[in-house]
């Protein structure tokens, strides 16, 4: 098969897994049990009140359930209303504004979050994402317009970071296509799971799930990623392929594929599993990259640079497939998808740069001990969801309050201390070109004298 | 100083007059490189890289100035904006595009803005 054939058959799949994944019904985009429009009139003697659907314009009376006054329904303000469907046809759970009155103050923690989530992202390639959604929804956006935002934001800071990564000729197009191919068929089977684990056990079972895998995957995974940056950082070798890559690139497999930048010849076996291992994990905790670049590390076999800058290609086209999605159910809310990208736009390209000046083993040191921290944010939240199965005695609100807030602060000094070890790497880089070009050029004075 | 130049290149012609081209050669560049240390040479030197620097500022200062005006004008109007982008279905091109307009502009302004202070990726 010619390598143009291969290309285009590439190009044809991804195109009709994108196709699919738009039109498929579900998905992981807007949930189905809510609605988005406005309030026109409200009954209180009925307990009932008038509204108008977005879009269609169709008008629908929904039930206020108990405990909900006329003063708690918002009018002549677009809404987002969750539907109790346990509870009868069109009964109210819940009303949130959809666009919060943007401050000052809003605004500049969304592009100092935005700047360091970029930073972050340019140099290992995923993260931000973790971080963005919670630290919107605790200025009040509403949960699924934080989700929609941020993905938006997500797909032009990708582009942006792998355009300047493939100038360093740092970003492995090839694999990045092979892996979003098979990355957006593991998003598909990540949300058959998640939602038979929702069907079967409810939403506290569905949290407990997502925060075991998230906890699971990120101590293993980080664990391993850290002793390995601790190895390299000790012996002052060059990174080398792990054996395990070794191995499987021994399997001659066909279709065998050649990575360039990679610098790679393995069986397209071997990539599928990663690439759908990817996209499943995408499905569950939303951040596909700590599965992805790990797995192109240490499994297919590219160095942490290169798997870094290739996972940036990979969430370019889960992000614009991800903000088609939101952008049909019209729940993304521009100006906060714009500020974020205000700063993570500056923010992604200072940490790609920063790769230039630093050793492998600092990518992997950075990703490790982001991930682990990550771990301990989600490690607070089990207690809670163990709880509310009753699988242990329940928890007084006061330690629920304190461990949601050790969750939240988790996350902020995960992004925080990334973004310190990036830094100070590439400061310590950028003096160390500095002075070996300094060094260069009285070494050639010195020649002329 | 011109002096002192004029009389290096004197010499330097005399020699070649003579025959010895090397001779003439190393005396021009032995004299050039001490002037230029005894006048900055490092900094002479360092020149392009100024020069590299300035040509990022234009257009650094141009896509600034046309990002800034999107956000001005994009938060001036942020009701009417938000209404129209969340109406769904092809509505959806609204926020995916100018994400992409933005990422195209911002995205410019912010890599002349770190080239023109200097921070630039190791060659």
């Amino acid at each position: 098969m010619t390598r143009k054939l291969r290309i285009l058959i590439l190009i044809a799949a991804l195109s009709l897994s994108f196709t699919h994944a738009v039109f498929a019904a579900g998905g992981d985009g807007p949930p189905k049990d809510m609605l988005k429009g406005v309030f026109t009139e409200i009954h209180a003697d009925s307990n009932t009140a008038v509204f108008q659907k977005d879009g269609t314009k169709e008008i629908v009376t929904l039930t206020m359930p108990q405990g909900m006054s006329a003063s708690d329904v918002t009018m002549n303000k677009k809404v987002l209303v969750s539907l109790d469907k346990h509870a009868g046809e069109g009964m109210i759970k819940d009303i949130s504004v959809m666009f919060l009155d943007m401050t000052l103050t809003k605004a500049i923690t969304l592009l100092i979050v935005g700047l360091i989530g970029g930073l972050l992202s340019g140099f290992i390639g995923s993260g931000g994402a973790f971080v963005l959604t919670p630290a919107m929804m605790s200025l009040g956006v509403p949960g699924a317009v934080a989700v929609a935002s941020n993905m938006c934001h997500k797909f032009p800071k990708a582009m942006v970071g792998a355009y300047k990564r493939y100038k360093y000729g740092q970003a492995d197009i090839k694999l990045g296509v092979v892996m979003s191919v098979t990355a957006i068929i593991g998003v598909q089977i990540g949300i058959k799971i998640q939602k038979f684990i929702l069907n079967s056990f409810g939403n506290a079972g569905s949290n407990l799930y997502v925060s075991f895998v998230f906890m699971v995957v990120l101590v293993l995974v980080g664990g391993f990623v850290l002793y390995d940056a601790y190895k390299l950082s000790k012996g002052k070798n060059e990174a080398k392929v792990s054996n395990l890559a070794l191995r499987l690139q021994q399997i001659k497999l066909a279709p065998m594929m050649h990575f360039k930048v990679a610098n790679v010849t393995i069986s397209a076996w071997v990539t599928i599993p990663v690439g759908l291992l990817t996209g499943m994990l995408a499905a569950t905790i939303a951040v596909g990259g700590f599965i992805g670049v790990p797995g192109m590390i240490y499994i297919v076999g590219a160095s942490a640079v290169v798997a870094s800058a290739t996972e940036l290609i990979i969430a370019f086209f889960m992000g614009a497939w991800g903000s088609i999605q939101w952008g049909l159910s019209g729940l993304i809310d521009i100006r906060l998808t714009l500020l974020i990208l205000f700063g993570s736009l500056i923010g992604v390209q200072l940490g790609a740069l920063g790769t230039t000046y630093v050793k492998d083993y600092m990518i992997k040191l950075v990703m490790a001990s982001t991930m682990l921290i990550v771990a301990v944010s989600r490690g607070a939240l089990v207690p809670g969801y163990l709880a509310n199965l009753d699988l242990i005695k329940p928890i007084s609100p006061n330690v629920e309050h304190f461990l949601g807030q050790v969750s939240f602060w988790a996350l902020v000094a995960a992004l925080g201390s990334a973004a310190i070890i990036i830094t100070v790497a590439m400061v310590s880089g950028m003096r160390q070109a500095n002075r070996e070009t300094a060094t260069q050029l009285a070494a050639q004075v010195t020649a002329h004298d | 100083m011109i002096l002192e130049r004029l009389e290096t290149y004197f010499s330097a012609a005399t020699y070649a007059q003579c025959g010895e081209h090397e001779t003439a050669l190393s005396i021009m560049n032995t004299k050039s490189s001490e002037n230029n240390r005894s006048k900055g040479g490092l900094r002479m030197k360092q020149e392009p890289v100024k020069h590299q620097s300035n040509k990022y500022i234009v257009p650094a200062i141009g896509f600034g100035a046309i990002s800034i005006s999107l956000y001005v004008a994009l938060l001036m109007n942020e009701s009417k904006v938000t209404e129209l982008f969340t109406n769904g279905g092809w509505y959806a091109i609204l926020p995916v595009g100018s994400a992409f307009l933005f990422s195209f502009i911002h995205g410019a302004f912010a890599s002349n803005l770190l080239s023109a202070l200097g921070i630039e990726a190791k060659k």
